[in-house]
């Protein structure tokens, strides 16, 4: 119980006096009698009438105190016990990050355990209280709107799971108090979470807010042990040419050290590698294997999956496997398609890393199986755009994939470019001059240079692929001779082969659904790292297939084409379990509660009815007495 | 106003006399015996023993029923009248004061029995049998007696059963035990007052009680034992009235009860009151 008015509390300062004025009333005229024989043996009857009796002279004075403390705690206004009220409106912010997918001592994990406490708040819904929950990862999900309907809401509650891209539980709050805008009088938001992020917070609520801590509280600390990064590269040697480096980042959280066994592992190969080592509690230790990777049958990077296992205690699972694409030993097709421009050609031809092919729009025509890598079109575009990377350049037509092209503008110069992206990255266009540009007028596109009439370098992202679009001819500028030139085109080169290696289908976050690129109306059908099924049906060229929150390997079957995706947490600040997150509201810190089950609620109204009772029952006393 | 005031003994002369005009023919000095004796007034038969004075023999009776018969006479004497008067500090209290009462009583009583020829003597009591007045008779130990009651003061604790013991031990005549007391005595009354009758004395009983006594007044006190200091805190209500009046009557109504059993006389004296309960005490003669 908390008091809104916590000072009145002083009025508590009246029982001295009233003891002193009791102790003052209660002092007796001494009176001289020929003997008490008689008075002793009445009063000896009376007590044995009823034992109580002998309580009575004190009665008086303990009404008078309880009326003083019911008045005081009356006048403090005290809330905290009591149900919700009717008709109130409560939306509940869950926490979905990778941390509450960790287990508590008794086995249960945070995420289940939120949700046994919304349940308990779904199952004390007052009569015309309606809820809603929200789901609170990388970003905020309305899963069920207000509803009355239990079954409904206990059916969306059990169908959230732990998102592996944070937790933006500002936006969530911000989300469900507008939600609440004109709800009714004791509607609130209740936000569970385990403040296992970093930083600070300030949650700007426009209703009252309720912030429950699903953190083991009376367990011990928490403890994990977590790949927090992985990565490989290769490193040839005349002995073997497919000689990888691996590079794994292990992190102890908790307060006990770590033995553990690291894995490496390739699909149809077993293990590649290993090695133990010993992580000292709060460190991180870098590990360095070595292993001969060679392609696949199917041309394909391999998939390498790290593992750890150890004997000391760890809460969470979900980092305890890494799945990365090994460096692809194969070199990256690249197809040109028309005629490029020679400065392209220069470039494509000097990476070591592309295997260059020259066709035409006519033979690809013919071919039936779509082409695997990048594929540059010069001048002439066909009318739909290739699954997978490509780009355009100089284009000869005025509408390229959905995207038109202005009229050409002479002596253009770039103002702006996106220095941020990874296509831009040390990539300038200062001193760069060209002679004449079409602007992309497209709202399709992303803009990654642009003049002052218009982009000149963009991208369109689709769900089977991008294009990069280039709406000038190199060879037209001087940008060929600028250093930028070669990293801008290796920079596309590198998208593209991530991409590839990456088995085509596009990296989103654990937890969130596959986003497979196939025809419209087919069937696919996806194999979790568990073993589970699911299967989708692609509408708009895209199958989204909801999937376990669980790091491994997807196998993808997608219309006939074998393809895979890749899910990690790979996330040091959701590996970290302990609760760190400060949390404020509207600039005060907001003190975590242990349930909520109850609601504030001001109670002075039953102090009150019990001070009239109280009242009532001395002077009932008082007149007896008299 | 001490017992030799002039008013007092006034008012003790016209209470002889009234008590003259209200018990017609009951002279002075002719009071009736317990025990049955020579003396002219027939009061029974019974049958002759051997060893009875034949004188007694009724001849007359003999003639007509050919049975040797006693007459008995009622044996007409002067008694001695015992004033047992209570001295505890427990009549230390009331308005009057009732040890004031009881001496007074003691006063009027003795006036009487002396004026009637009687031989009075008076043995103040507390916890102990204290210097009596001795048996006297004659108007002219009046004065005298007044002025032994007149200086008695209260001491001690009530304890009837040491004080008839001791009384008992100095072998009086047997006479008319009168006692001036509240009765209030942990140790109880009837015992002691019982070995009186036993030892064929003749008792009353003046019950002498503050009208305080009989209704308190309400409210918060510490009532102190006069005798024992005992302390009592009582918030004295109406439920507590209550209960203190039935304890009261149950005493009260004990007293009666065992008056009347006993063939003793028995009377509630309350403040002032003397004059009604000397009368109601020579009416039932």
């Amino acid at each position: 119980m908390r008091f809104l008015s916590p000072l009145s509390l002083a009025w508590l300062g009246l029982l001295v006096p009233l003891v002193l004025l009791y102790v003052l009333k209660r002092r007796r005229d001494e009176k001289k009698v020929a003997s008490t024989m008689l008075w002793e043996q009445a009063l000896e009857d009376l007590r044995a009438e009823s034992p109580f009796k002998r309580l009575m002279p004190n009665l008086l004075l303990l009404l008078q105190a309880l009326a003083i403390i019911f008045a005081a705690v009356a006048l403090a206004r005290p809330v905290g016990v009591g149900g919700v009220p009717d008709g109130a409106q409560i939306a509940v912010v869950i926490d979905t990050s990778a941390s509450m997918a960790a287990t508590h001592g008794d086995g249960t994990t945070r995420l289940a355990q939120a949700k046994r406490r919304v349940r308990d708040l779904i199952d004390g819904l007052p009569p015309g209280g309606a809820l809603m929950i929200v789901s609170a990862g990388g970003e905020p999900v309305v899963t069920r709107a207000l509803s009355r309907d239990r079954d409904a809401l206990f059916s969306a509650l059990d169908a959230l799971e732990v998102e592996g891209g944070g937790s933006d539980l500002e936006e969530a709050v911000a989300v469900s108090s507008e939600r609440l805008r004109d709800a009714p009088s004791g509607s609130r938001v209740v936000v569970l979470t385990d403040r296992a992020a970093d930083g600070s917070i300030d949650l700007a609520a426009t209703v009252p807010l309720t912030l429950i801590s699903v953190v083991d509280e009376g367990g011990r600390e928490p403890e994990n042990t977590a790949i927090v990064s992985a990565d490989a590269h290769p490193r040839a040697t005349e002995e073997s040419p497919d000689r990888t480096e691996l590079f794994l980042r292990v992190a102890r959280f908790g307060a006990t050290p770590a033995d553990v066994f690291v894995t490496a592992r390739v699909e149809g190969r077993g293990l590649v590698a290993s090695r133990r080592v010993t992580i000292a509690a709060g460190e991180t230790e870098s590990i360095l294997m070595t292993a001969d990777l060679p392609p696949d049958p199917d041309g394909r990077a391999a998939v390498l999956t790290f593992a750890i296992e150890s004997d000391a205690t760890d809460d969470l699972a979900l980092d305890d496997l890494a799945v990365i694409p090994s460096p692809a030993a194969r070199r990256v097709p690249v197809f040109l398609v028309g005629d490029a421009p020679s400065s392209v050609r220069r470039v494509f031809r000097a990476d070591r890393g592309v295997e260059l092919y020259a066709t035409s729009l006519e033979r690809l025509a013919q071919r039936e199986e779509p082409l695997t890598g990048l594929v540059v079109y010069a001048g002439e575009v066909p009318s739909e755009p290739p699954p997978g990377p490509s780009m355009v350049i100089a284009p000869t037509e005025d509408a390229v994939f959905g995207a038109t092209l202005a009229a050409a503008v002479e002596q253009p110069e770039i103002i702006q470019w996106a220095e941020t992206d990874d296509a831009l990255r040390f990539v300038s266009f200062a001193d760069v001059h060209l002679r004449s540009a079409r602007p992309i007028e497209s709202s399709s596109v992303t803009s990654l240079a642009e003049l002052r009439s218009g982009p000149v370098i963009a991208r369109q992202v689709r769900s089977d692929g991008e294009t990069t679009l280039v709406s000038f001819d190199p060879d037209q500028t001087d940008w060929p001779r600028r250093p930028s030139f070669v990293v801008f085109f290796r920079n596309v080169l590198e998208s593209a082969r991530q991409r590839l290696r990456e088995g085509g289908v596009a990296a989103s976050a654990l937890g969130q659904p596959l986003r497979v690129p196939v025809a419209e109306g087919a069937e696919v059908e996806v194999v979790s790292p568990s073993g589970r099924r699911y299967t989708a049906v692609s509408r708009g060229g895209l199958a989204v297939v909801d999937v376990d929150a669980v790091a491994g390997v997807f196998q993808v079957d997608a219309d006939g084409r074998s393809l895979h995706a890749l899910r990690n947490l790979l996330n040091p600040e959701e590996s970290e379990l302990r609760p760190r997150l400060e949390i404020a509201e509207h600039g005060e810190e907001l003190v975590a509660r242990a349930s909520g089950a109850t609601t504030p609620r001001e109670s002075w109204p039953y102090f009150v009815f019990a001070l009239l009772l109280l009242i009532a029952i001395e002077a009932f006393v008082s007149t007896r007495r008299a | 106003m001490t017992l030799l005031d002039p008013d007092f003994i006034r008012r003790l002369e016209q209470l002889r006399l009234q008590v003259r005009r209200k018990l017609a023919g009951a002279g002075a000095g002719a009071r009736r015996s317990t025990r049955r004796g020579a003396s002219v007034e027939f009061a029974d038969h019974r049958a002759y023993s051997p060893g009875d004075d034949l004188r007694r023999v009724d001849w007359n009776a003999y003639a007509r029923l050919g049975e040797l018969i006693l007459r008995l006479y009622v044996a007409e004497e002067d008694i001695t009248v015992y004033l047992l008067v209570d001295t505890s500090r427990s009549l230390d209290v009331g308005e009057p004061k009732k040890i004031e009462v009881a001496k007074r009583m003691a006063a009027a009583l003795g006036y009487l029995a002396l004026a009637g020829s009687e031989r009075v003597s008076i043995v103040p009591f507390s916890d102990r049998v204290r210097a009596p007045f001795p048996p006297a008779r004659g108007r002219k130990r009046v004065a005298p007696m007044l002025k032994y009651l007149d200086a008695l003061t209260p001491d001690g604790e009530t304890n009837l059963d040491k004080t008839v013991e001791t009384f008992l031990a100095r072998r009086p005549r047997k006479g008319l035990v009168v006692v001036l007391s509240d009765l209030l005595d942990p140790g109880g009354y009837a015992r002691p007052l019982d070995r009186l009758i036993a030892e064929r004395h003749e008792v009353a009983v003046f019950h002498i009680l503050d009208p305080s006594e009989l209704e308190p007044e309400q409210g918060d006190f510490v009532l102190v034992d006069s005798e024992r200091g005992t302390r009592v805190d009582v918030s004295v209500d109406a439920r507590v009235l209550a209960a203190y009046r039935k304890r009261l009557e149950a005493f009260l109504a004990g007293a009666r009860a065992w008056a009347k059993k006993r063939g003793a006389h028995y009377s509630l004296v309350q403040g002032h009151d003397l004059e009604a309960a000397l009368l109601e005490y020579l009416r039932a003669g």
